[in-house]
């Protein structure tokens, strides 16, 4: 069981196209504890995605500081950034993201490739994810067998299955109908409450924000607002 | 790796799971049947033909090499291949090297244009010298008892396996054949050896002497040649004695044309149609149009799984083994492909003895390694230049802007 503090300095993302730059984040700084749960809400093109790649090290910041926990991603090369994130982050998708030829097993195994563990023990790991996330019977199906709140918890297994310190869900109910939303948020409250996880997450919907400890409101790429909910603070033991 | 610590992380193993790349990689074939076995086939018919070509070039290579061992000359008129050479050219040509230490036989042949009756296949139909035509071709191997029965019977004829497959001949049978040129002489004769692996398939050899006196019976006159081969010591003699014939002859009523064997069959064939030429340019189509096919498809499988490469960099995959992992599956497919064309063709080559598919008109290809180690090869390199663009692709993914096109 792990966990890591997030801390933004003053970071800058501008992208290209053609002869336009485009800021999408304007010199943020936030700063997020280890073990919290923190929701971002914010319009389409407010930087919430962009924040979420930076925080995950599948981009880097035009300018500023990136630290999760011990690593500055700022500072670390592609190769670096590719063999950290294997180890300390899990990451969530709005669309899942399965490889639809592989079982939900074989699918929550695949992080772990990366990895010099014996069978044995890949097997132990798997078993377990799908144990947290109460897919055991469903372990043999393949995507296409399951209803998209199972693949949302086949996707958070292997989110969850290299024991990462960091959740990065990109709004992962956003494809769900309300009662399976509910179900996926109440899983991800479980990780972060029973495991102390630190959990980001990237979304529109103000029901799932409500699952957050904080919810932080960005608009054109800087924090507008940095609201504490106090009844899931008070609720969750960090 | 941090290791989570939690009691039920220590639940029992339920199933086995155990994914690995190349489990992956296999699955990923199965993704779209079809179009995997689409691909496939369509890798197989051209691998399939490629080897069917390349045996065909093996062959008439090989046939080529095996010519030049025979150190024969062809001599002919200058003019034309058509044009009679009169008989003294062979005499002319032996006293060149009265003690036969250059030159080991002359043997002169007279086309005939001989057809089987009632059908349309005209054979390669020579009239040789009696004397001379077992030494000049010593590599047909007659045995004492068929060369014994070549000298004592006028009608003797020695034939390619092909036309004798053809048409059921066997040694010892009486066969007619009429010619297709005037006179239009019909002429009955006795096979006495059927030539293995004759090439061409359709040759037919009999004795001069038989033809000149049926011509000379039938009122025409029987003098006269249209080839003459001399079989030499060397290939230094052959090439001596090329330019030693020609300067004999040079502007004689009859002038020669002396050229090796290889190069008087190319000449010949070339007249009808450059074989080998044309196989090696239906197996470079080949190769283009597979290459194309399986471009093709890997283009249209890695922009139908962007998103989910994008996934694997994103999981930690570090971006040369998802650029391994879309080669990887370009070269399996080629390889799949290419190995469902060749090992059919191939082990059809290899197990259809040569006898059921000769013809007298077709030399067929034979089972060649070197063919099928070609075909595979070919195979590997279409399949990795097929899998290198989109391969290439995949390495220079931006995992962010992959993943905010699907969202």
């Amino acid at each position: 069981m792990s966990a890591a503090d997030i801390e933004l300095v003053e970071v800058h993302k501008h992208y290209r196209k053609g002869r336009i730059d485009i800021p999408a984040l304007d010199g943020l700084s936030l700063t997020i504890n280890a073990g919290a749960l923190v929701a971002i809400m914010g319009p389409s093109g407010s930087g919430k995605s962009t924040l979420l790649h930076l925080v995950g090290g599948l981009d880097s910041p035009t300018s500023g500081a990136v630290r999760v926990g011990e690593a500055q991603l700022a500072r670390m090369s592609e190769r670096e950034l590719t063999a950290w994130r294997s180890r300390h982050v899990g990451f969530i998708f709005q669309m899942y993201h399965l490889v639809p030829v592989l079982t939900a097993a074989q699918n929550i195994e695949l992080p772990l490739l990366l990895f010099h563990m014996p069978a044995s023990e890949r097997r132990r790991r798997v078993d377990t994810a799908l144990e947290v996330v109460g897919l055991t019977d469903r372990r043999d199906h393949r995507p296409s067998q399951l209803s998209g709140g199972q693949e949302q918890r086949v996707a958070i297994a292997r989110a969850i299955v290299t024991d990462p310190d960091v959740l990065l869900a990109d709004e992962p109910t956003g494809d769900l109908d309300a009662k399976t939303s509910e179900e996926i948020l109440n899983l991800l409250s479980l990780l972060h409450a029973d495991f102390g996880k630190t959990i980001v997450m990237v979304t529109h919907d103000p029901r799932a924000a409500a699952y957050g400890q904080r919810v932080l409101h960005l608009d054109k790429g800087v924090l507008d607002r940095d609201e504490v909910n106090p009844r899931v603070a008070q609720a969750v033991r960090v | 790796m941090p290791t989570l610590q939690r009691d039920w992380w220590a639940l029992p193993t339920l199933q086995s799971t155990n994914v690995t790349l190349t489990y992956v990689l296999m699955r990923n074939l199965t993704r779209n049947p079809l179009r995997t076995g689409l691909t496939a086939v369509a890798f197989a018919l051209p691998m399939g033909i490629f080897v069917l070509a390349l045996s065909l070039v093996v062959v008439l290579t090989e046939a080529a090499a095996k010519n030049e061992k025979q150190l024969r000359l062809a001599v002919r008129n200058k003019m034309a291949l058509t044009g009679y050479l009169p008989d003294g050219v062979r005499r002319k040509i032996e006293e060149l090297d009265p003690q036969r230490q250059r030159l080991r036989a002359v043997c002169a042949m007279r086309w005939f244009g001989g057809r089987v009756p009632d059908t349309q296949d005209t054979l390669t139909s020579l009239a040789c010298d009696v004397d001379t035509f077992p030494v000049v071709y010593s590599d047909f191997e007659l045995s004492p008892e068929e060369g014994a029965r070549w000298q004592s019977e006028r009608r003797a004829a020695v034939v390619g396996d092909g036309v004798a497959r053809t048409h059921g001949w066997h040694v010892g049978q009486r066969v007619e054949l009429k010619s297709t040129i005037p006179p239009y002489l019909r002429l009955e004769f006795m096979i006495v050896k059927i030539i293995a692996n004759s090439s061409p398939p359709n040759m037919f050899y009999f004795r001069r002497d038989y033809l000149r006196d049926s011509l000379e019976a039938d009122g025409a006159t029987g003098a006269g040649c249209n080839l003459i081969w001399v079989k030499c010591t060397s290939a230094a003699n052959l090439r001596a004695l090329q330019q030693e014939i020609d300067a004999l002859f040079a502007n004689s009523p009859s002038e020669t044309k002396s050229e090796d064997e290889n190069a008087f069959i190319s000449g010949f064939v070339q007249a009808i149609g450059d074989i080998p030429g044309l196989a090696r340019s239906m197996a470079l189509v080949v190769v283009f149009i597979i290459a194309l096919v399986a471009g093709n498809s890997m283009m249209m499988s890695f922009r139908e799984r962007t998103s989910e490469l994008a996934v694997f960099k994103a999981l930690g995959f570090p971006p040369r083994r998802v650029f391994g992992l879309v080669l990887a599956e370009s070269l399996l497919l080629a390889l799949l492909g290419s190995l469902l064309g060749i090992v059919p063709t191939a082990t059809g080559l290899a197990l259809i003895p040569r006898q059921m598919l000769i013809s007298a008109s077709f030399s067929p290809p034979r089972f060649s390694a070197l063919a099928v180690v070609g075909a595979l090869t070919i195979g590997i390199v279409v399949g990795l230049l097929a899998g290198v663009w989109p391969a290439y692709q995949a390495l220079r993914l931006r995992t962010t802007d992959a993943l905010r096109r699907v969202a």
